[in-house]
């Protein structure tokens, strides 16, 4: 992270430094937020068309809103570009979806997409789809066999979340991390970030053991979770913050923290579901940050790239950042707007 | 039913006392009607599906089939020791999260520098414990198998936890490389095993006088007892064979998936269904190594089908669920104590 940045840099600014790994679509405009709706109209109509063309998409799971919507602009995307999507939901089982891949490289489609799941688990199949000659691209999966990656700038994402954190907390306090999802790539960087910021910080102090965020019932469980670590530490200012590498543990950690009269305690996320933008609305509400990705626009832009590839331009950058940004109490209104969340 | 300690042990499994003839043709019924089901299935999927005969797609299937088929052996055994009815008789609720348990010893175990030897027999050992609890549960402490084994599934997901703390455990050995691999090309490992295991299981059960004195414990075990068979050997036999089938299937498991994952759990309604849908595959309609095997590589052909004919395989569960319920209702309607 050789970029300079203010604390919290208009992602516009940032944007156009990278502009050789943006695609030119995505580019943000204004102060702090962005317009991708704008942006994007333009670059829509130059996109080569995928007629004729399968396009097999395997997702380790829709259950959470960012994996619905960028699973769902996928589908959407080659349909509109005319190809005929063979779409795969493993339903959040490593099993099923190693299987999904198994029986998709044997229908062979002209390329295949692939979203989230663990990447040891992922891997060597990702290996063999390109052995059996078809072009491989990912959505939020950082692997060599991948011809382009699309995805947030994860190391934006958390060194922006976390020194937002440090700020709050005015350099000082102790951090209850939630750190069940280490073998997913995207959750990893989030978390190193995070560990690179609080190096420079040494009063703020990640509360040992981590706790682990678990899939399916992250709510419940991380409610459970934060109940029990407030019984642990019962005075008030013993813990000031709670950092979870996506959104649903925020929520259940947010509900726990009302329910037992701790919202001095501020909590921080990733992914900007509609449920958690409106939390850190809440003047109230201890969510105090999430950082709001655009999961259509990733999923939307991952499938341009393949059909620029399949069209001939075999010179796609590896890596396609889709810009993401720190939703706060101040700018959350405004951002519900960018979003799509809210009327504009 | 005074005819049935005879029945048990003295004839041939899968041989049927003459009964009702109106029931014996009700279920040969159920059995054809089953095996044409599978072959129309297969049939319009070979019509239809682009590719789904191509020897690797074939191969495919049976490889994909393999973890829960493994599972669905081991269940059969209980069930066939247990006897087949669902609530009072023999089953194994833990046997998927015994997978889950092996596959993190098994991962640890390599992860820790212990070569594939000492690794493997920490997991058989771990799958045999298990199998041991549930044995002293059912067959000793008198606990209905269905919660001795439910409270036993708990305890391997618990343990299961303390060793992953919730994580997946990246594993590789020169076994999993084996394992992983196709050999002869395009025929995968993990799909010889299944049939492997499968054989050696139908000679034990189908082919020796021990698996006859199995179907007679689980047939009648007052019967049984009666005519001298140590029934409560027999049964906790069962309950190991389910334990160690659970330990190979986690090491299938682990090669599939290059280490121990989370959620083995949710394998356990797929094991279920596959043993209790091989018994349409029997004559007299009760659990049998085949049976499990054929409806195996059944569910496997109906998710490699819809998949290949881009239909959503959100629908595989839903015709996983009509299927129990057909083959629920059906045997029992005409086992032959029923009504």
């Amino acid at each position: 992270m050789s970029l300079p940045h203010s604390p919290i840099p208009p992602l516009g600014r940032r944007s156009a430094l990278k502009a050789g790994l943006l695609a030119a679509g995505t580019a943000a405009f204004g102060s702090g937020l962005l317009r991708p709706a704008t942006a994007l109209a333009a670059d829509d109509a130059s996109v080569p068309s995928l007629a004729g063309k399968r396009i097999g998409i395997t997702v380790i799971g829709t259950d959470h809103f960012w994996d619905i919507k960028a699973y769902q602009a996928q589908v959407d995307e080659v349909k509109r570009l005319g190809g005929e999507p063979i779409a795969l939901d493993a339903g959040r089982n490593d099993k099923t979806q190693i299987a999904q891949i198994q029986t998709l490289i044997a229908q062979k489609p002209d390329a295949i997409i692939e979203q989230l799941g663990t990447l040891s688990v992922l891997d060597p199949w990702l290996k063999k789809i390109r052995d059996a000659g078809i072009p491989l691209f990912t959505v939020d999966t950082a692997t060599p066999h991948s011809i382009n990656n699309t995805t947030s700038d994860n190391f934006y994402i958390g060194e922006q979340l976390a020194l937002r954190l440090v700020s709050d907390l005015r350099g000082k306090g102790n951090v209850v991390v939630f750190n069940g999802f280490y073998g997913v790539p995207v959750c990893a960087i989030r978390y190193d970030q995070l560990k690179a910021v609080l190096k420079y910080f040494p009063d703020v102090k990640i509360i040992e053991p981590e706790l682990r965020d678990v899939i399916p019932n992250t709510v419940q469980d991380a409610y459970t979770q934060i109940t029990a670590i407030l019984n642990k530490f019962p005075d008030k200012g013993s813990i000031g913050a709670i950092w979870s590498a996506w959104d649903v543990p925020q929520v259940g950690a947010t509900q726990a923290l009302v329910a037992a009269g701790r919202t001095e305690v501020r909590t921080y996320g990733v992914d900007g579901s509609p449920d958690v933008v409106e939390l850190v609305k809440d003047p109230k509400s201890p969510a105090s940050a999430v950082a709001a990705q655009q999961p259509s626009l990733i999923g939307k832009l991952a499938v341009q790239n393949v059909a620029r590839y399949l069209a001939g331009d075999h010179d796609l950058a590896p890596t396609t950042f889709v810009p993401a940004f720190i939703v706060t109490k101040e700018n959350a209104a405004e951002a519900q707007k960018q979003l799509g969340q809210a009327p504009a | 039913m005074p005819d049935t300690v005879q029945s048990h042990i003295a004839l041939p499994v899968d041989v049927a006392v003459p009964r009702s003839r109106a029931a014996d043709t009700a279920r040969t019924l159920v059995r054809a009607g089953s095996l044409l089901a599978f072959v129309a299935v297969f049939a319009a999927f070979a019509a239809a599906a682009p590719g789904f005969l191509s020897a690797g797609n074939l191969a495919n299937v049976v490889g994909q089939s393999a973890v829960i088929g493994v599972l669905a052996l081991g269940m059969t055994l209980v069930v066939v020791a247990g006897g087949n009815d669902v609530v009072r008789g023999g089953i194994d609720l833990s046997v998927a999260n015994n997978l889950g348990l092996c596959a993190a010893v098994y991962a640890t175990g390599l992860g820790a520098g212990w070569g594939d030897g000492a690794a493997l027999a920490a997991t058989a050992l771990a799958g045999l414990l298990v199998g041991a609890v549930n044995a002293v549960s059912v067959v000793w402490l008198g606990i209905l198998p269905l919660l001795a084994t439910l409270a036993a599934m708990n305890v391997c997901a618990g343990l299961e936890l303390v060793l992953t703390h919730n994580t997946v455990v990246a594993a590789s050995s020169p076994l999993l490389d084996v394992l992983s691999g196709e050999y002869p090309a395009g025929v995968p490992v993990l799909g010889e095993v299944l049939l492997g295991v499968a054989a050696l299981l139908a000679v034990v059960l189908h082919l020796t006088p021990a698996g006859l004195r199995l179907y007679a414990v689980g047939g009648h075990r007052e019967a049984a007892r009666a005519a001298g068979l140590p029934v409560a050997s027999y049964v906790a036999a069962s309950y190991l064979g389910s334990g160690l089938c659970a330990a190979v299937a986690s090491v299938l498991s682990v090669a599939l998936l290059s280490g121990s994952t989370t959620g083995s759990g949710d394998m356990l309604l797929a094991a279920v269904v596959t043993a209790l849908l091989g018994v349409v595959f029997s004559r007299r309609l009760v659990a049998t190594i085949p049976g499990t095997l054929l409806s195996a590589l059944f569910i496997g052909i109906l998710i490699n089908g819809f998949q290949l004919l881009n239909i959503s395989s959100y629908w595989v569960n839903g015709v996983q669920g009509v299927l129990i319920l057909l083959v629920v209702a059906a045997t029992s309607m005409l086992r032959p104590n029923a009504g």
